[in-house]
């Protein structure tokens, strides 16, 4: 008996006048104890099946054919679709439970844990007498030490991956027949998303649960789920058990997502990109044929106009693409990651021993309350044409780091160095020798690019500060050459952010911060926002740059794939302290420090037989987090 | 001019929003009324026909057709009356709001610009500026400075640049912790450069928001001191000297009265609504309730 089965399930939408389909005819299939991974970048449509199980679309989405019958332990079997809605809100959260992907923000942050915990119980019609057992007893199980001191807290008094297993613990608390976990570990640290995972499947296991489990990270399904579907553009491509899909994939965009993820072992080569990014809604109302034909490199003129249907090709294993144009993969080169090092010549930037304590908050009256030490003490050196990474938990001082280097901070202690002058103190003499030499890359596009600026004046601010002068020719000349540097079409010209896709923003990003030909970037969580397959095309993008410029790189990240792929160098960031530094090779293979160590084994490794993750590491993740 | 996307759909949100239409069309025929008070009005504002007092406008019985409003007490015609007060009203309005506009924005970019102690200062001088009832400043004020229009302008934006402070300052804190500020100082950009060309036009709609508010206010307050004689000189024709010439008569010839203070309700009712539209249209969520969150 399936827990649930989804058949020809469709979504439709009306947009400006015209009908989307987007999700089409979706067929998958869960059964007890076993877990289904949905896999697809954003706006594949992955949570729009979450919001069709809970009836909560967006208004103007509506479920336009298809059923998805759920049956629980009772063995009664009820369509999710078509049945009345207090019954179905009878289901939720009890026989259906839902895990979110923002653990903080799911929580009431004006209630205690036990306020709510209570209120969920109480729903279940658990006795008023019972309860505290129950809470203490689901708490433990989600491995939360100490849980009657816990259960007192609020929810901004725990770290999110307390919350997350808090969340965890109510979800299971019904012994649910069904579990919809939507990004769970994506707003957490890859350290806590090991034992967050370890948690999830745990309890499913035990409880013999079915679970749908909705992630972007492909490399992250295939450790946690037993099948895989992948979505592209609102329609399964690719169905099957999970270890085949991720090491043996067919369709061709599957095949392009494994590839555009960097492995944390073995030769490095260069990421295979595919052009553009997933079309948005309104622009699959017009899309003929195989939705991926306009990225797929093994397409043929059939594929824009006959629309591919899933087929069978070996047992339990599901592909949605023409039988004509399954292409073989194209052969790939080494990246040359070390060749391009300019070792010997002198460092152009040299940061001493710096810290930074941030002193509280001023009250009404001046005085100050406690203050934070978010770098401690850190060192580094960047010499021409090198790219170092800094690797960290979230909290642990990076993007302090960042700010300090380039004089948006002024360090409490330490000194700083560009190529041998102290730039320690920011003022407009350490600004100007900064300007030319050293330019940043913001995290987030969104809030980096001001909205009211058009790309040509985004790309050319730098030309725009007071000294410069520089004609409003020299300005589009520049922006021309500065778009088509960072391989951004030139009518992009006179858009403004809010008409670009988040790849292209990252770009306008980089190609701002390219402007003054600095030597150095420093890039803070550059790639963390966006889709795989972008993502790529960024890492190849900043590889490009140092093989035509000889750019240095200062690149901040919590992703070790994305790092080791990059980075000849790198150093390791625990509390605001630099507790590790080497060559990226190096350090990937013999570890010292015990963070270190914690931190490469959270990451689950591309080998599906290595164990993931391992017990013993566990407990030294606990005992830092 | 080019303008982006936003800055036109802005703009097409305001032209279809029926409280900015409205509003705008109620001040804008005041405005071309006052300006051509000179060319409209039948009368001198002066002028006096004694044999002519506290006649009825025009539709009532033993109205005439010279007096369309009417006169008053001095047999001055109402009608001319109300065109030449509505200059004073909107001359009133405009430099007194734009003065605290300018004074209370300035001093809410600064702060959030530079914060620290620059910030810690300015906010304690809103605090201790707030403190202080409105009216009793303003007539301290007056009493201090002397009657006279100016003198009501000025005490108008020595009062009100903290509404616009307070509010203003809140919402460029939350430009402040944008990344393209950041990026503008890496940029180059001098501290003016990145106040003027980044955190202004991000505060703007807020700004144009507030004013058309700020100036429904001035027209209260300037009606209130002419009325008790703080503004203009009572020979001016204002709108509030005429409610209050027209006081003692007001039983007699309610019109005197009623006329000035429907004019009043216009203006403010304009101000208001064109005020309210704007905040909807330029979408800059709750102007007046949000700075007590900040
Ligand atoms: N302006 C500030 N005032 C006070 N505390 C701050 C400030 N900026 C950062 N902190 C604190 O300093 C510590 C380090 O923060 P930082 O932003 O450098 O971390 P991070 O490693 O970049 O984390 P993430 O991966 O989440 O970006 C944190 O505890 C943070 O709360
Ligand atoms: S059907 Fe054609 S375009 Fe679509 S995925 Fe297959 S090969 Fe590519
Ligand atoms: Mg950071």
């Amino acid at each position: 008996m399936m827990t649930l089965v989804a058949k020809g399930l469709s979504v439709s939408a009306r947009l400006a006048g015209q009908t989307v389909t987007v999700l089409r005819d979706l067929d998958f299939a869960i059964e007890p104890g076993k877990i289904l991974g949905l896999v697809g970048e954003s706006g594949a449509g992955k949570s729009m099946i979450g919001r069709v199980l809970a009836r909560s679309l967006p208004s103007g989405f509506v479920v336009s054919g298809g059923s998805l019958a759920f049956s629980a332990a009772d063995g009664k079997v009820r369509d999710l679709v078509a049945m009345d809605g207090a019954d179905l809100a009878r289901l939720l959260g009890d026989r259906i439970a839902f895990i979110p992907q923002e653990p903080l923000t799911a929580l009431n942050p004006l209630l205690t844990v036990r306020a709510q915990f209570d209120e969920h119980l109480a729903r279940l019609g658990v006795p008023a007498g019972d309860r505290i057992a129950r809470m203490i007893d689901a708490l433990t199980q989600v491995r939360l030490s100490a849980p009657q001191s816990l259960v007192e807290r609020y929810p901004f008094q725990l770290s999110g991956g307390m919350c997350q297993r808090v969340l965890i613990a109510m979800a299971f608390a019904s012994n649910p027949a069904l579990v919809v976990a939507d990004e769970p570990t994506t707003a957490l640290d890859v350290s806590t998303q090991a034992t967050i995972v370890q948690i999830m499947r745990g309890l499913q296991r035990d409880h013999a649960t079915a679970m749908l489990f909705i992630t972007h990270d492909l490399r992250l399904a295939a450790r946690v789920c037993d099948e895989i579907a992948v979505l592209y553009a609102g329609e399964v491509v690719e169905r099957g058990p999970a270890r085949i899909i991720s090491q043996d994939p067919q369709h061709p965009y599957t095949r392009a997502l494994q590839a555009a993820n960097p492995p944390l072992r073995g030769p490095l080569t260069r990421l295979v990109t595919l052009p553009d990014q997933m079309p948005g809604l309104s622009a699959l109302a017009s899309l003929q044929g195989c939705r991926f034909a306009p990225r797929c490199p093994t397409r043929d003129a059939s594929c824009e106009t006959a629309s591919p249907e899933l087929r069978l090709v070996a047992p339990g294993h599901w592909v949605c693409c023409a039988p004509a144009c399954s292409g073989s993969r194209p052969a790939v080169p080494p990246i040359t990651r070390r060749s391009a090092e300019a070792s010997g010549s002198e460092p152009i930037l040299v940061v001493d021993t710096v810290a930074k304590h941030y002193p509280g908050k001023r009250d009404w009256m001046g005085r100050r309350g406690q203050g934070v030490d978010a770098v401690k003490a850190a060192s580094l050196s960047v010499r021409p044409g090198e790219f170092v990474g800094i690797v960290g938990e979230s909290g642990s001082g990076k993007s302090t780091l960042a700010k300090l280097i380039m004089g948006l901070e002024a360090p409490t202690a330490g000194r700083i160095l560009i190529d041998g002058h102290d730039v320690t103190a920011p003022s407009s003499a350490t600004r100007s020798i900064r300007l030319g030499t050293l330019q940043m890359v913001f995290q987030d596009p969104q809030s980096a690019l001001n909205p009211r600026r058009p790309v040509e004046r985004l790309v050319t601010q730098t030309m725009e500060a007071a000294r410069s002068g520089a004609s409003d020719a020299e300005r589009l000349a520049r922006a021309t050459a500065l778009l088509a540097e960072t391989g951004l079409p030139p009518e992009l010209i006179n858009r403004y952010p809010a008409q670009l896709s988040g790849g292209q923003k990252q770009r306008v990003n980089i190609a701002r911060a390219l402007c003054v030909t600095p030597r150095l970037l420093v890039a803070d969580e550059i790639v963390s926002g966006l889709d795989v397959s972008v993502q790529a095309q960024i890492l190849n993008l900043l590889l490009d740059l140092r093989t035509e410029r000889g750019i240095g790189l200062v690149f901040i990240s919590h992703d070790l794939a994305v790092v080791r792929y990059l980075c000849t160098r790198m150093l390791v960031m625990h509390q605001g302290v630099v507790v590790e530094e080497g060559e990226t090779d190096a350090i990937f293979a013999r570890p010292q420090h015990p963070y270190t160590r914690a931190l490469l084994a959270a990451a689950p490794p591309d080998e599906l037989d290595s164990p993931w993750p391992p017990a013993p590491v566990q407990e030294t993740l606990d005992a830092t987090a | 001019m080019r303008l982006s996307p936003r800055a036109k759909a802005a703009w097409r949100r305001c032209l279809t929003n029926p409280r900015v239409v409205t509003g705008g069309v109620i001040i804008g025929l005041m405005a071309v009324v006052a300006v051509l008070a000179p060319w409209l009005a039948p009368h001198d504002p002066q002028e006096q026909d004694l044999l002519a007092t506290l006649l009825p406008p025009m539709w009532l019985a033993g109205g005439e057709a010279r007096f369309p409003f009417g006169t008053d007490t001095l047999g001055r015609c109402i009608a001319s009356r109300l065109m030449y007060g509505a200059r004073i009203a909107l001359y009133v309005a405009v430099v007194a709001a734009t003065g605290a506009m300018i004074l209370g924005t300035l001093l809410a970019i600064v702060a959030a610009y530079f914060g620290g102690w620059v910030d810690w200062l300015i906010s304690r001088a809103i605090e201790v500026w707030m403190a202080f009832p409105p009216v009793v400043l303003a007539l301290i004020l007056l009493v201090g400075m002397g009657a006279g229009v100016n003198k009501v302008i000025l005490a108008i934006i020595v009062i009100d640049w903290t509404r616009f402070c307070r509010v203003i300052r809140s919402e460029a804190l939350v430009v402040m912790v944008r990344d393209y500020i950041a990026a503008a100082k890496l940029a180059g950009f001098s501290h003016r450069q990145i106040m003027l060309k980044e955190m202004l036009p991000a505060v703007l709609p807020l700004v144009i928001t507030m004013m058309s508010i700020e100036m429904g206010i001035a027209v209260i307050v300037e009606a209130i001191m002419s009325f008790v004689g703080l503004s203009v000189e009572p020979d001016v024709p204002a709108w509030g000297v005429m409610i209050a010439d027209a006081r003692q008569t007001m039983h007699q010839a309610p019109w005197g009265v009623v006329l000035p203070v429907g004019a009043i309700f216009l203006a403010v009712l304009a101000f208001n609504l064109l005020g309210d539209g704007l905040r909807r249209a330029l979408d800059t969520r709750l102007v007046l309730g949000r700075a007590e969150a900040a």
